[in-house]
């Protein structure tokens, strides 16, 4: 007992040592494997508290972008308003007249244009939120952090769009702030190109914020340079939402198959505002899925 | 200011300084000419370099730990820099007595500097440390060799930036101010 302490004593320092790299290494697996709470993370309290205060004092000089991107945004939304709706055509010549369906099976309509019928209830609801601290110079995960929590309803794996295009996925949350891995990352993403082609996987590569990979699209598929890629609706993202436009076709002679260089729509390096998009029926549809995971007996 | 005051002080500033400025800095940084990947420049090492010459290895391990989770909370990277970190300060006594004439413990409430060091020796410590540093850094980081150029890119991209720190931090701070605790003599 009196040569172990003896021993522990001697090399007391090496045992420290030791101690802490270990305790830093279950930090690193657990913070990689993005499960689980962290307290070591820029979603709790104090650090997400630092970076707020750090960005209302820049936000003042980001105005003017913000502005722009604001106004692009709202001519985009304006523009999808209209084709939903069929009005607000003012710029065109044409001028559409609403569509409005007569039901007559309903007695109590006094209304003799008919009754709107709600077909389809809008499935996904877009929190609005603000980056307050963002990374693009990681190799393996980037993180952006956002001013909105559990208590605003943002909950894990959610996915978050910004005005343009994809950002990434809710990690962790906390009360006022979440943690979100962005596109920047390890990560892979369902995609799909205009033509209909899908399961295709687009995947980051580091070094680069700005372009990601689309990867293994057969050669008899004709890509051009300045195609869209989209998310599919297979994974956490909503369907339809822009990834990037092709900037350059890499065909692989060996596999006989192409790899796509997309540069990404959201330009990471001057992201202002994101959307937390909650899918309503993304927990049913979770649900169901793991239903037929399980072996039947 | 005592020796501990002026410690937590630089730690407390340099934290800031890592946190609120750097960080930022390749956000902001528009292209990337010829493939150059983005990377963060490290200010904050600086703390564990200048720790005084006779602080026990113990207590060098326990704030360089505490000084990485700090920045690991601040950038999101998990323990990385705090492993980085402890190795760094583990090494800091093995390169200071191969490269001090006498013992550390002759060297009462003094830091490592250009007055108590002289150039050349202060550059090389800091040189040999902050290589050590970033390799453990980007190596645990990106956690492969298949790209061995990329890897070595970033760790002399933010080792020339990190010395530039250190060479400007020894050109303001080299007062005799600094050499010296005049209130513990």
């Amino acid at each position: 007992m009196r040569n172990f302490l003896i021993l522990i004593r001697r090399f007391w320092n090496l045992i420290l040592f030791l101690i802490l790299e270990v305790v830093s290494l279950a930090l690193i697996s657990k913070n990689r494997n993005m499960q689980g709470v962290d307290i070591v993370s820029s979603s709790n309290s104090v650090v997400g508290y630092m970076y707020k205060k750090q960005n209302d004092v820049v936000y003042y000089f980001q105005l003017k972008q913000m502005n722009d991107s604001l106004l692009t945004e709202n001519a985009r939304l304006r523009n999808a308003i209209a084709q939903v709706s069929n009005i607000d055509q003012f710029r065109d010549s044409t001028v559409r007249i609403p569509i409005t369906v007569r039901d007559t099976s309903k007695k109590d309509s006094i209304n003799t244009q008919g009754v709107l019928k709600t077909i389809r209830y809008a499935q996904y609801n877009y929190i609005p939120a603000r980056v307050i601290n963002n990374s693009i110079s990681n190799d393996k995960i980037n993180f952006i952090t956002i001013n909105r929590g559990a208590s605003d309803g943002v909950q894990k794996d959610m996915a978050v769009v910004s005005g343009n295009g994809v950002v990434g996925r809710v990690a962790n949350v906390s009360a006022h702030y979440a943690r979100v891995v962005s596109v920047l990352s390890d990560r892979k993403i369902s995609s799909k190109l205009p033509d209909g082609t899908s399961n295709l996987i687009t995947i980051w590569n580091p070094g680069s914020p700005e372009y990601v990979v689309t990867e293994k699209v057969p050669v008899y598929i004709k890509v051009k340079k300045g195609d869209s890629v989209y998310t599919t609706g297979y994974s956490f993202f909503p369907e339809n939402v822009l990834i990037g436009t092709v900037a350059k076709v890499d065909t692989m002679k060996a596999s006989s198959a192409k790899n796509l260089k997309v540069r990404l729509s959201t330009n990471f390096r001057s992201l202002q505002y994101v959307y937390v998009v909650d899918d309503k029926m993304g927990a049913e549809k979770k649900q169901v899925e793991a239903e037929t995971a399980k072996p039947a007996h | 200011m005592s020796i501990y005051l002026r410690n937590i002080f630089r730690f407390v500033l340099l934290v800031l300084i890592q946190v609120l400025l750097l960080n930022k800095i390749p956000l902001r940084w528009w292209a990337n000419p010829s493939g150059f990947p983005p990377y963060t420049p490290f200010i904050y090492p600086l703390f564990i370099l200048v720790l005084p010459l006779s602080t026990p290895v113990w207590f060098l391990l326990i704030s360089s730990f505490t000084m990485g989770v700090t920045i690991d909370a601040f950038m999101d990277t998990g323990g990385i820099h705090a492993a980085a970190c402890v190795l760094m300060a583990f090494f800091r006594t093995n390169v200071l007595v191969a490269l001090l004439p006498k013992r550390l413990s002759e060297y009462p409430n003094t830091s490592p500097n250009i007055k108590s060091m002289g150039w050349t020796p202060f550059l090389t410590y800091s040189a040999v440390l902050l290589l050590l540093h970033h390799l453990v850094f980007y190596i645990i980081e990106i956690w492969s060799f298949s790209s061995m150029g990329y890897l070595l890119i970033k760790v002399l991209a933010t080792l020339v930036t990190s010395m530039a720190f250190v060479v400007l931090y020894s050109l303001l701070f080299s007062t005799s101010l600094n050499a010296t605790y005049y209130d513990n003599k």
